[in-house]
């Protein structure tokens, strides 16, 4: 125990005395977590809550224009666009501007669509009420069909425009069918007749027995939220800075073989596990502060540039038994890496670059469920990915320790292969 | 203090053996001089009796004990201070000796005491809060003894401690190795100094080509081969050739 918390005293001191060190080690990591959070928040908000101004030209001033067009802003994605300098858009007008790309979608809605719309449900409610023996019919005429025309900006991105050509099917749908029940309802009146007594028929109100209710899946429904920016970016290079530890372990392993102070230390009676230990606590303990100094920033510094606030879940000691868990990996994979190779020069690059790339593969740059399938598999190889995925089970899911088990085994499995490389690889240099 | 018998050592992917069936021994409380040319196999030797190399095959005992059952035991009683400057550049002289002082397991007080006799006895108290890397080349290879006298060896190895050091620094490290060696202390020493090892050792061993030479005391060897100096003696029997 005394060699134990002699290493890991050493190695503070070490670590002190390299200022530029501390600083790149902390600062960077904080600095790219920000940046990253702030990049990444458009692309993340596109699909969620950024606003999309859509060129609204009204020809038709009827019931059916008017109600898609309320219908649609009722969708926080949408805002229409229905004037410009205080005039009505027009059609030319909006084909042009989409054109030059100044907005990205245009819906024209010709004249006479609305009157379309009322004729039709006329000839089906007048259908029906022929089938079911009623007298008396609505006013109908031979159908005009109608088109709703809309432009999209060729930069507009697929999901983009399935997410509007969705909205406004479900909005012409629901319109018709309110127009359809409501000339159905006129009907039946019709033939009842309004005597008193009679409690008039809401079709309408019939017609919503089964509505949509979105739910939270954790458990006790502890949490409710989406994936934004900060929920991703923050935890995600949190542990990317943190697996960059593997900078200063590596290469201090290679400076003490280098100077020879390994050497020395390795004459000392006793086995070298608890020096190794030491080591390892000191630099498991630095990752892990390291990494609650980046959720730290997601807590008080990114909501100051306008984005949201870090939600962390509702398991402190999952969240912080996670934290070392990862930070055991990372730092057996500096130990490693830095038993491996010879020289820091070889060492440094390899590691940097190694960790650059199981972090893209691992879901850090982007999540892992939009990489295609083949490289969801790959990504699988990459600790980050555990890490990331058990970090999500807590902030996300709502998860706790019981959750998030199977990936902690799975990251111990990783830092003991690396661990046992390393060990290989001295026992052999040692022939 | 160290028998040697049939050490044979090739390390992987070398073209010749670094040793090929060296057998020495040296008595009890002597200075000794490990002599060779560059590549002789001096280092591979020490580093085989420290335990941070694996003889292919062949014995060795250290103050009694094996090699291959007692490296526990021989490294409590034995001090190396290696060519290179084992030591921690940016942490202070005191830094490094508290940290290694601990790893042997001496109590804080005791520690404390040790470090600032030592650090009196080589001249380094009044850099003692400097860090290594801005000590000058004697002061590094004083602190690097020092960390190897801590917990009181009863054998010294020294591999070259006095190269690349000023004159004041050789004298100061040679004054102390004749001392500890009087304190009862045996020390084994390699050089490529031949005028300091005559100087300083009681008996030489001349090693080359992972063999030994010739092994006795200076001046019987310097009778026994005509010559008026050791490095005569080492000229003579390992060739003038160039080893590089």
């Amino acid at each position: 125990m005394r060699k134990i918390a002699a290493t890991v005293l050493n190695e503070f001191r070490l670590f002190r005395k390299d200022l530029a060190g501390v600083a790149l080690l902390f600062l960077m990591p904080l600095a790219l977590t920000i940046i990253m959070a702030l990049i990444q928040d458009a692309p993340f908000r596109e699909y969620q809550d950024i606003r999309f101004d859509i060129l609204w030209v009204d020809n038709d001033k009827g019931k059916m224009a008017l109600q898609m067009g309320e219908g649609l802003e009722e969708i926080k994605q949408f805002r229409l666009v229905r004037e410009l300098d205080g005039k009505p858009v027009e059609a030319g007008q909006a084909r042009a501007l989409v054109q030059k790309g100044e907005y990205k979608i245009a819906i024209i809605l010709p004249d006479g669509v609305s009157a379309e719309v009322v004729n039709s449900a006329n000839q089906v409610a007048n259908e029906m009420g022929q089938r079911m023996g009623a007298a008396g019919k609505l006013p109908q005429r031979e159908s005009r069909p109608a088109n709703l025309e809309i432009y999209f900006d060729p930069v507009t991105k697929q999901a983009m425009k399935l997410s509007l050509l969705n909205a406004l099917d479900k909005q012409l749908t629901k319109v018709q069918a309110e127009i359809i029940l409501a000339r159905l309802e006129e009907k039946m009146k019709g033939e009842k007749g309004d005597s008193a007594g009679v409690e008039p028929i809401d079709l309408q109100a019939k017609m919503r027995a089964v509505t949509i209710k979105e739910l939270s899946a954790a458990p006790e429904n502890k949490i409710n939220l989406n994936t934004n920016s900060v929920q991703h970016n923050v935890p995600a290079w949190a542990i990317f800075g943190l697996f960059f530890i593997i900078i200063p372990i590596a290469g201090n392993s290679i400076r003490e073989r280098e100077d020879g102070s390994l050497m020395r230390i390795r004459m000392i009676p006793g086995s070298y596990f608890s020096i190794l230990t030491g080591k390892l606590s000191f630099y498991v303990l630095l990752g892990t502060l390291q990494f609650f100094i980046m959720l730290a920033a997601g807590l008080l510094i990114l909501p100051r540039f306008g984005l949201p606030s870090l939600q962390m879940g509702s398991a402190p000691l999952a969240l912080l038994v996670t934290a070392l868990v990862i930070a055991m990996t990372a730092t057996a994979y500096g130990v490693c890496v830095g038993s491996l190779f010879q020289t820091p020069n070889q060492a440094l690059p390899f590691g940097a670059i190694s960790i650059v790339i199981l972090s893209a593969v691992g879901g850090i740059w982007v999540p892992v469920e939009i990489l295609p399938a083949g490289l969801q598999q790959v990504a699988k190889l990459s600790p980050l990915y555990w890490a990331l995925d058990a970090i999500n089970g807590i902030f996300l899911r709502g998860g706790g320790l019981q959750a998030v088990w199977p990936n902690l085994i799975v990251l111990f499995g990783f830092g003991a292969v690396f661990i046992a490389i390393a060990g290989w690889t001295e026992t052999a240099r040692k022939k | 203090m160290l028998e040697i018998s049939h050490l044979h050592k090739t390390y992987r992917n070398a073209a010749e053996p670094s040793l090929s069936g060296l057998s020495l021994s040296f008595g009890k409380n002597i200075i000794a001089g490990l002599l060779g040319p560059n590549g002789a196999g001096k280092t591979t030797t020490i580093s085989i009796i420290c335990g941070l190399v694996k003889a292919d095959s062949g014995s060795v005992k250290v103050l009694g004990y094996d090699l291959a059952t007692g490296l526990e035991e021989i490294k409590k009683l034995i001090g190396v201070v290696p060519q290179s400057i084992a030591l921690y550049p940016t942490l202070t002289a005191v830094e490094n000796l508290e940290y290694i002082g601990k790893l042997y397991g001496i109590g804080s007080r005791e520690l404390k005491e040790k470090i600032r006799l030592y650090l009196h006895a080589f001249g380094l108290e009044k850099s003692a809060h400097k860090a290594i890397r801005h000590y000058s080349g004697g002061m590094k290879r004083r602190a690097n003894i020092i960390a190897s006298l801590l917990h009181a060896p009863e054998l010294l190895i020294l591999d070259e401690p006095t190269a690349g050091v000023d004159v004041q620094s050789r004298n100061m490290i040679l004054a102390f190795l004749q001392d500890y060696h009087r304190q009862g202390h045996s020390i084994i020493y390699t050089s490529h100094l031949l005028e300091e090892a005559q100087q300083l050792c009681h008996e030489v061993a001349i090693i080359d080509h992972g063999q030994l030479v010739v092994k006795g005391k200076p001046s019987n060897l310097m009778t026994e081969n005509s010559a008026t100096s050791l490095e005569q003696v080492f000229l003579h029997l390992t060739g003038y050739s160039l080893r590089d």
